[in-house]
């Protein structure tokens, strides 16, 4: 009787773990993957969220508290990794975390395939444009799809210091809207498709309303990794690629790719 | 495959009563081709979904699965070992280790 309850838990935990994922959680999945003892066997799971007390109390009495304190800190750190909870008993502590929204501003030829390489990339996709004919959900599927004009949509938009914005509308001022709306809040990256013409006058506008010089240095422009870009497919890739090396490595290194490019540029 | 991915994946398995072996990989030493945490469901037909490196050493997390869901139906730790001598003609050549978690997941037997 006891097997099938232990079985029977296992799924449930991965669904619950599915849910928060989904809720834009970070948390902890704990699993037992070593052990003697044999009220933790090897599969038993633990949710751990940030707040505090497992999600699941399927631990033995005991092993809670600190495997709780050991979790939290692998949560803190970022980083999943296996733990002595006890001697011979060992816990895989396995970060969870949440994927970062992408918010793409312009559902047209490069939207589509940039869509489906940041969803293959574990980003979570918003894609917004004024146009329903365009920001349609059969067009993006997988993604949460918007179709309203762009400034009360960002108005309502949450977006915050792990979002991702890429303003790829059809037309400058559309860009220069989006931007308007976007830049006076945090972002972990915010990229400016257009030829150097065109962002400077989109910038130069924007600094005209204010916004500080220092956010538009911020801008990712001309937007992507340079690798020679010129169809939408590559171009969206070039953009899936920038918006990976920010995540993993930082704004600091994409730039850095960028002026590597200057140099060589001939 | 996300995480988010291999979870719906999990859940659509599930709902559909098959049974399935979730494969983590809970630790890594020296170049190897996955991170930690790294995930690959496998299905007692032998359909995978996700990877934890590919190859040789992905095959050996494979067998794994399948021997629990088929005969064992306990949770193991495979021990993946890269480190084959370049132009040896074996295949796992990364240089490094990878500890992986094979459980069963799926719906319970009976």
């Amino acid at each position: 009787m006891k097997k099938i309850k232990d079985a029977d838990q296992r799924p449930d935990i991965l669904s619950r773990a599915a849910g928060l994922l989904a809720a834009g959680e970070t948390f902890c999945l704990a699993t037992v993957i070593a052990s003697g003892r044999p009220d933790a066997p090897p599969g038993l799971k633990a949710i751990v969220r940030s707040g505090g007390e497992p999600e699941e109390l399927s631990l033995p009495p005991g092993l809670a508290p600190g495997l709780r304190d050991l979790a939290l800190a692998a949560i803190n750190e970022k980083e999943s990794r296996t733990v002595e909870a006890e001697p011979g008993l060992s816990v895989f502590l396995d970060v969870i975390s949440a994927e970062a929204g992408l918010l793409i501003c312009g559902a047209g030829h490069i939207a589509l395939p940039l869509a489906r390489f940041a969803l293959e990339t574990g980003f979570n996709v918003t894609v917004l444009d004024d146009r329903p004919d365009f920001a349609s959900a059969a067009r993006f599927p997988g993604c949460a799809v918007i179709a309203e004009s762009f400034i009360p949509a960002l108005r309502a938009m949450p977006l915050g210091p792990s979002s991702y914005a890429v303003v790829i509308t059809r037309g400058h001022e559309h860009d220069a809207e989006c931007l308007a709306e976007i830049l006076p809040r945090e972002t972990a990256y915010t990229g400016l498709i257009g030829s150097r013409r065109r962002v400077a006058f989109v910038l130069a506008m924007l600094g005209e309303k204010g916004i500080p010089r220092k956010r538009l240095d911020e801008v990712f422009t001309p937007i992507g990794i340079p690798i020679g870009s010129e169809s939408p497919g590559e171009i969206a890739l070039s953009i899936a690629a920038e918006l990976v090396c920010v995540r993993r490595l930082g704004a600091r290194a994409a730039r850095a790719l960028r002026a590597a490019r200057e140099v060589t540029n001939d | 495959m996300t995480n988010r991915e291999i979870f719906r994946k999990l859940s659509e398995l599930r709902s559909l009563g098959v049974p399935a072996c979730l494969a983590t990989v809970t630790g890594t030493s020296g170049s190897t081709p996955r991170e930690t945490g790294a995930k690959m469901v496998v299905c007692a037909d032998g359909a995978t979904y996700g990877t934890v490196g590919g190859g040789c050493g992905e095959n050996k997390v494979r067998s794994a699965a399948l021997r629990c869901l088929l005969t064992t139906k306990k949770p193991e730790l495979v021990k993946v070992d890269l480190t084959d001598d370049l132009g040896t003609g074996g295949g796992a050549v990364c240089g490094g280790e990878m500890l992986v978690f094979v459980e069963p997941v799926g719906k319970p037997g009976k």
